[in-house]
């Protein structure tokens, strides 16, 4: 489908930029490894407390970074004369919000790639048995993320005040995200049997879903001039 | 266009109101026996439960609003929803108020986080969201616009944000048992909620004609400059 | 306007020709009144009006960090036309970036970017092509290719727009001049000199 073809065109133009670039995925692994670093010393070296909160902490830092990622998704735009560029070409501007979704989904797992290794070593947590779990955690949750973030980010791209504007609509659209990923991460790491992983697993899904139809059905609206 | 004209029902209605209002709270605080086991703090809950209802039937309104000025592009549906987040937003800072100080002396905290408390809170954080990206624009019609999508995605989010919350806690402790209610305490709340509403109806009357006059003035001037 | 023909579009610096552009390529939305652009409605019919319309612009839509080549091939999906990497060469040829084709556009200088911008234009089937200060940044080599571009244009048919502030160049290939100012639109429907001459009036002698 056309929608798709023109949304992938754009996932590989951001990638490639980023890829020459190197300018967020940098930026992000740093910010979110120090995140990680600063909750490590200010909670102590008390391993057991560490590992029960490892969850949260891993994706606070996640949470942070991927909102100082998506101001950046339309920035490219910005250099190369504004999102007035693709709007010019024919066509549903679905493939827009399609294509930045991907583009953005990709950086941050790609991130999360070295950050969870990175939290493995910093809180002593066992991930390897768990890697396949954890990364459809990683996978659901990431994308939830992504999906209100891309949404926020069009519709704040041009106001004076983006930086506050986009992380106050967006903290009360990661309540249901983030309570799913962090809960579920630290069942799966922790290893309670008396909970299930699954009930969180399907919030996420749910969110990802109804968001992503909702989002993506808004979606020219919020970048009608 | 009679100013004064208008205003005789919504002055009726306020009338009305404020007598309903001075009813609940005579009843509320001194005919109405003291709960027999949280004594006369629990006389908070003819304010706290009435406010939150509506705090939660106002967001429904923009909500409402929301949806109609996207569909039928008409400025007098957002000019009833920003009205309702304005009037929400009291509400929602009561209920939350009231909450916290009926807390205190319950439970010994400030806080809880008691999934309606929290869903509230967080309903809060999207109502000023919603208020504040209205300051961004000056053009109406983008201003109705981007206020709206923010309302439908924010509501939506609601039910949402509170099974959430509600499986978060319920997997951290048991939910508290809903004790039987006497009449007379069900009584009183009904009557408080009666209240509440003909004040919210009340202060909507007034503020969407304020909106109306707001709007006049705007529209006259982007003609003369 | 007819179709097919070639309109300068003159005025003082601020005088809104790129917003009125703008609008005529449906990026920006009119607050008032109607439009008919290649005869589809400027609030209806935005979509078809995109297929066939193109706005060149000062600076362009180019990535600095792709090549030539890439930012091309982009153009080509994002417009949904189905050329090869042969052609996109080819058309690079066209401009004089042949050599440069590989190169990323932050190493451009303007000429080479405006370049590049004609190339994007240039691949798409258009029925309105909007130039916006098209020779600004030129060097007479890349004046003559505008001019060469506007005349390829209008021997294909497709109605052109010149917006500039310089009412000399834009009337040299013109057909038609507007001069747009104080928010009023005029056209004079002569030959070049005179418009020159009313434009020259309308604005007060503007030098290089």
């Amino acid at each position: 489908m056309d929608v798709l073809r023109r949304a992938w065109a754009i996932v590989w133009k951001d990638l490639l930029i980023e890829a020459r670039t190197k300018q967020s995925f940098n930026a992000m692994v740093f910010f979110a490894a120090l995140v990680l670093f600063i909750f490590s010393f200010a909670l102590g070296p008390d391993t057991e407390l560490l590992r029960r909160v490892s969850g949260g902490l891993l994706w606070v830092g996640i949470a942070f970074t991927g909102i100082l990622s998506l101001s950046r998704t339309y920035q490219s735009e910005e250099t190369s004369g504004g999102i007035e560029g693709l709007r010019m070409y024919p066509g549903d501007v679905r493939a827009i919000f399609l294509g930045k979704l991907l583009g953005n989904v990709v950086l941050l797992l790609s991130v999360e790639a070295v950050l969870f290794p990175a939290a493995a070593i910093l809180f002593q947590i066992e991930m390897w048995p768990h890697a396949l779990e954890l990364a459809g955690i990683a996978l659901l949750g990431t994308v939830g993320f992504s999906i209100v973030g891309t949404f926020y980010a069009a519709l704040t791209v041009n106001l004076r005040a983006r930086e506050v504007m986009l992380p106050l609509l967006l903290f009360p659209a990661l309540v249901p995200v983030l309570l799913g990923a962090v809960n579920a991460t630290t069942l799966v790491v922790v290893g309670d049997v008396m909970q299930d992983t699954g009930i969180w697993l399907r919030l996420l899904s749910a969110f990802d879903v109804i968001f992503f139809v909702i989002c993506i059905w808004i979606f020219p609206i919020a970048l009608e001039e | 266009m009679s100013v004064s004209a208008k205003s005789k029902p919504a002055a009726l209605l306020g009338l009305v109101a404020l007598a309903v209002l001075l009813a609940g709270s005579v009843v509320g605080l001194f005919v109405v026996p003291a709960d027999a086991a949280q004594g006369d703090v629990q006389r908070l809950m003819y304010v706290h439960v009435p406010a939150a209802w509506l705090a939660f039937l106002s967001f429904f309104v923009v909500f409402l609003m929301s949806v109609l000025y996207l569909i039928q592009r008409d400025l007098r549906w957002d000019r009833v929803a920003a009205s309702s987040a304005e009037i929400g937003v009291v509400f929602t800072v009561l209920t939350l108020a009231l909450g916290s100080m009926w807390g205190k002396p319950t439970w010994g905290v400030w806080w809880t986080w008691d999934p309606r408390l929290t869903t509230t809170a967080i309903m809060l954080a999207i109502y000023v969201g919603y208020l504040a990206i209205r300051s961004f624009a000056d053009d109406p019609e983008k201003r109705a616009r981007w206020a709206a999508i923010v309302g439908i995605i924010g509501f939506a989010n609601v039910p949402i944000v509170y099974l959430s919350v509600i499986w978060w806690r319920t997997l951290h402790q048991p939910p508290s048992s809903p004790r039987s209610v006497a009449p007379e305490i069900l009584w009183t709340l009904m009557l408080n909620l009666a209240a509440f509403t003909l004040v919210y109806i009340y202060l909507m009357m007034r503020r969407i004609r304020l909106a109306r006059l707001e709007g006049k003035l705007e529209e006259r001037v982007a003609y003369h400059g | 306007m007819e179709r097919g023909t070639t309109l300068a579009l003159v005025g003082p610096n601020g005088a809104g020709k790129t917003t009125l552009l703008k609008c005529l390529a449906t990026l920006l939305r009119p607050s008032g009144g109607e439009g008919r652009v290649c005869g589809f409605s400027l609030r209806e019919d935005a979509d078809a009006i995109r297929e066939r319309t193109g706005l060149l612009t000062v600076r362009g839509y180019v990535y600095d960090e792709l090549t030539a080549e890439e930012n091309l091939w982009f153009t080509a999906r994002m417009a949904r036309l189905g050329l090869s990497r042969e052609s996109l060469r080819a058309e690079l040829e066209r401009v004089g970036l042949d050599r440069a084709a590989d190169q990323r556009v932050r190493t451009f200088s303007t000429g080479m970017r405006k370049r590049l911008v004609l190339a994007q234009l240039r691949i798409r089937p258009l029925e309105l092509a909007l130039l916006d200060e098209p020779y600004a940044g030129l060097d007479t080599q890349g004046m003559a290719l505008v001019d060469e571009y506007v005349r390829e244009f209008r021997a294909a048919g497709t109605t052109v727009i010149l917006a500039s502030h310089q009412a000399g160049e834009a009337t040299r290939t013109a057909e038609r001049t507007a001069v747009l100012r104080g928010g009023k639109l005029e056209f004079a429907d002569h030959d070049r000199a005179a418009a020159t001459h009313l434009s020259a009036h309308s604005l007060g002698a503007q030098n290089r």
